[in-house]
């Protein structure tokens, strides 16, 4: 696949802010087009990864690129192109959430009013309230605002739902469906499973500043790992089987099961898998 | 010129209550002057004998019972050192500001060089000082002339140009102390101004630390010396420039290659 093909490609970025590490040796490509979901605890690496992407971060080793741009000479270019929402949604305190926007839209050299327009029906926000007077969730929204309304061709969205109530998150993943569908490519870092899972193609999970595994959704979920929930004698037990189906039921033999479910494990065990939550033990017994 | 207008209306709120504390209160004293003036004269004789110290306050080159000598020894030492506080608060936090308060993840994430950024921003601090200085020179004329005085148009000129630059390169030392910090060290930035201030008036006092004058911006915009020498000191000008300029180089190249 060439190189513009993707919207992000990062070849071992390595960053660490003195003795402490930020991320090590991390490769990573998003093609165009996509949703991928970038999944990991608080601490892993994801915004370290997403502000060395954005130019916030001087990365020591590696290269990265945004759409074949690369991120340390062409930011300029790659910020026209990008609408990015951060963890903490922070604005100027005295300023009217309009004037946010329009700020946001001016700097960018472009009329945005309709797409604002838009955007802030869909999502209840109040444009005449200062930004001191707003809750986390209404500052979330000026950041959807923001990073929506020049309809960019990558939005980078840093744990973009919490503070969200649901209605508003299912509002807003509605809007990454439908702007997805125009072309725009979504990289979405989170530590909520569930949304990952729902929304994005294809993810990612970092431990500890380094990928541990990238496929798609599907392929992660679909593991030769099953997830085990049996009731013997009234107790319910569960657990994650790795190993071949025929010693799984073999180990059943004779016992008094009165009912037993075997089913994919969920991206939840799979991450917790990773993050070594999950004890395995000698006999492929994984404790869920 | 969007992110420029942008700072001008972020600092207004700060510019308007300096620009009005400082202009309002020398206008004040200036107006003052009228009901002081016939119990001046003794204050002038008592002050002129002072030794070091009627030097460091400029009342040995300056008769305080004179309008000219009240304005360039009193009132031009409270306006040098509120410019100077304005200055070294404005500067101290144009940049660092948006890091503390965590906007740099909404203004740097902006199609806006860091460059481009920080010169809008110095741009700002400038303005902000000229406009300073033009309201309170307006307001110190306006006080001239309901007093019925001549404000000696040249003298008051020059003062003033060596004040804004007092003032820009106190404000430019604070702008690179804030483009290399993240964090809002407003505390450092007061303390500047105020220790340049003392410095002015220590090594005009003490002989063997007179080597301080080419450290400290308020040697060269001391009013009684330009009233009285009717020029402002061109190697303490070019110094200034130096300061300036190797303030802004560190601010450009540490600011431009940090991470935020």
């Amino acid at each position: 696949m060439k190189k513009t093909e993707y919207a992000i490609s990062i070849e071992n970025m390595t960053k660490s802010y003195g003795k402490h590490r930020g991320v090590k040796d991390l490769s990573l490509q998003v093609i165009t087009g996509d949703i991928f979901g970038f999944l990991g605890p608080n601490g892993a690496g994801k915004s370290t990864t997403i502000r060395s992407l954005l130019g916030l971060l001087k990365f020591q080793e590696g290269s990265a690129s945004v759409f074949g741009l690369d991120v340390r000479s062409r930011s300029e270019d790659i910020l026209r192109r990008v609408g990015y929402m951060p963890a903490e949604a922070m604005f100027y305190d005295a300023m009217k959430v309009k004037d946010v926007i329009r700020f946001a839209a001016d700097m960018r050299g472009m009329d945005c009013r309709r797409e604002a327009d838009m955007l802030c029906g869909r999502l209840s926000l109040d444009r005449e309230k200062r930004i001191e007077e707003l809750s986390l969730g209404n500052r979330k929204k000026v950041s959807i605002v923001c990073a929506m309304q020049h309809k960019p061709d990558l939005f980078i969205f840093d744990e973009p739902t919490s503070g969200l109530d649901p209605l508003m998150q299912a509002e807003f993943f509605q809007l990454i469906l439908e702007y997805n569908k125009q072309g725009t490519t979504c990289f979405l870092s989170s530590h909520v499973l569930s949304e990952i899972k729902k929304y994005c193609r294809h993810a990612a999970i970092i431990k500890e500043g380094e990928i541990v595994c990238c496929d798609t959704v599907q392929n992660l979920t679909k593991t030769n790992a099953k997830r085990v929930h049996f009731v013997e004698n009234g107790t319910e037990e569960r657990f994650v089987w790795r190993g071949g189906i025929d010693e799984l039921l073999a180990g059943f033999a004779g016992r008094h099961i009165e009912d037993i479910t075997i089913e994919e494990p969920s991206l939840d065990e799979i991450f917790m898998h990773y993050y070594g939550e999950g004890e395995e033990c000698e006999d492929g017994i994984v404790q869920a | 010129m969007v992110l420029f207008r942008h700072e001008l209306k972020m600092n207004f709120k700060n510019f308007l209550i300096w620009t009005l504390c400082v202009g309002l209160g020398c206008l004040g004293c200036i107006l003052l002057y009228g009901s002081l003036e016939e119990q001046i004269q003794g204050i002038a004789d008592s002050f002129s004998d002072m030794g070091s110290m009627s030097a460091a306050l400029g009342m040995d080159k300056m008769n305080l019972a004179t309008m000219r000598g009240y304005f360039a020894t009193e009132v031009a030492m409270m306006h040098g050192l509120g410019g100077a506080m304005y200055a070294a608060i404005l500067g101290i936090g144009l940049v660092s500001k948006e890091q503390s308060a965590h906007t740099v993840d909404f203004l740097n994430v902006l199609p806006v060089k860091r460059e481009k950024l920080l010169f809008s921003k110095y741009i700002t601090l400038v303005t902000n000082i000229l406009l300073f200085q033009m309201i309170c020179a307006a307001l110190y004329l306006l006080g001239f002339g309901l007093m019925g005085e001549n404000a000696d148009g040249r003298e008051f000129f020059l003062y003033f140009l060596a004040a804004a630059l007092m003032q820009v390169e106190i404000g430019t030392v604070c702008f690179g102390i804030s483009a290399m910090s993240g964090k809002n060290r407003t505390g450092a930035g007061l303390g500047i101004a105020v220790l340049a201030f003392a410095m002015d008036m220590m090594c005009r006092i003490v002989p063997a630390i007179e080597n301080l004058k080419y450290i400290t911006p308020f040697y060269y915009a001391n009013a009684a010396d330009i009233y009285t020498n009717g020029e402002i000191s061109v190697t303490m000008a070019a110094t200034a420039g130096g300061v300036i300029f190797f303030s802004l180089a560190a601010a450009w190249t540490i600011y431009c290659r940090k991470d935020l």
